[in-house]
């Protein structure tokens, strides 16, 4: 009965760890992977200095104005005619007048009453249409 | 083993490569990761994004991006707090200096906000001399753009 007592199991009686490193390593490059910095996103704007004040000629000024319907009323400059427009349209009317006059500035006016969206509507278009020059005002009066 | 032969002697140090330290490293590795990682130190606030296709990537990093936000009401919050919309100056200014006027500000309005409120902020911004200031929107896919 010694004999019985002194034999060896062939089975280990230890845990097998030499797979935990695989599992580690799958875990590190999973959480590695599938992190996202949640990159923010958005129309980038340059607010004016305060007290600054850029005296601009009024043909050198593209008025929108913004209804609060969401229509871009277009005034040139001096001129009293009035176009209306969606906001999509003023990427295209942009790049028409921009290459009449390089020295144009977008005077965005919007309705106080107006939806952001809108305003946001226009100036994705003007971005769109590589327009570098832009002011925003709200609508007086 | 008997002596049969020098050449037939086996080595004491083992053939293998040391594999028992690798998951110390590979756990350490990813403690490592899971610590660094900084998440938003502001939660969202209950927002729908304007759309926009031209928004670009906010080249700048995590820490000098200020959030402002505004909903629906026209309510601001930044860091979790609610402030009137005439403190918005105060509150901005200091963090502006704070970061050597690094800091981007990102409007994240609620899209049907009336932009009599927007442009408010934008005067308290101003006053604040902030400079740059992106107004956060979600990008649209052009399939979106060409349906409306």
């Amino acid at each position: 009965m010694a004999v019985l007592n002194k034999k060896k199991s062939k089975v280990s009686d230890e845990v097998p760890t030499s797979s935990m490193a695989d599992i580690a390593f799958l875990l590190l490059i999973f959480f590695l992977v599938t992190t996202t910095f949640p990159k923010d996103k958005g129309l980038a704007v340059v607010l004016p200095e305060p007290g600054e004040e850029a005296q601009v000629s009024q043909k050198n000024i593209l008025h929108l104005i913004i209804q609060p319907t969401g229509i871009v009323d277009v005034k040139r400059g001096e001129n009293q005619q009035v176009q209306q427009m969606r906001p999509q349209e003023v990427e295209g009317l942009w790049r028409q007048e921009v290459s009449a006059n390089p020295n144009l500035i977008a005077a965005v006016k919007t309705h106080p009453d107006a939806a952001y969206k809108f305003m946001v509507d226009v100036l994705d278009a003007l971005h769109a249409a590589n327009a570098e020059r832009i002011s925003l005002q709200v609508l007086e009066n | 083993m008997g002596m049969r032969g020098g050449f037939q002697r086996k080595s004491k140090a083992s053939s293998e490569v040391p594999s028992s330290s690798l998951a110390d490293i590979a756990f350490l590795l990813l403690i490592f990761f899971m610590v660094t990682t900084v998440f938003q130190a502001d939660r969202d606030r209950p927002i729908t994004w304007p759309e926009a296709g031209a928004a670009e990537k906010i080249d700048e990093k995590q820490k000098n991006i200020l959030n402002i936000w505004m909903e629906r009401d026209g309510s601001i919050f930044i860091n979790d707090q609610p402030y009137p919309m005439v403190d918005v100056s105060a509150v901005v200014a200091p963090l502006y200096a704070a970061s050597e006027r690094a800091l981007v500000i990102s409007i994240r309005g609620d899209r049907e906000v009336p932009y009599r409120f927007m442009d408010q902020v934008q005067k308290e911004l101003v006053a604040a001399g902030v400079v740059r200031v992106v107004f956060a929107a979600q990008l649209e896919q052009s399939m979106q753009r060409e349906r409306r």
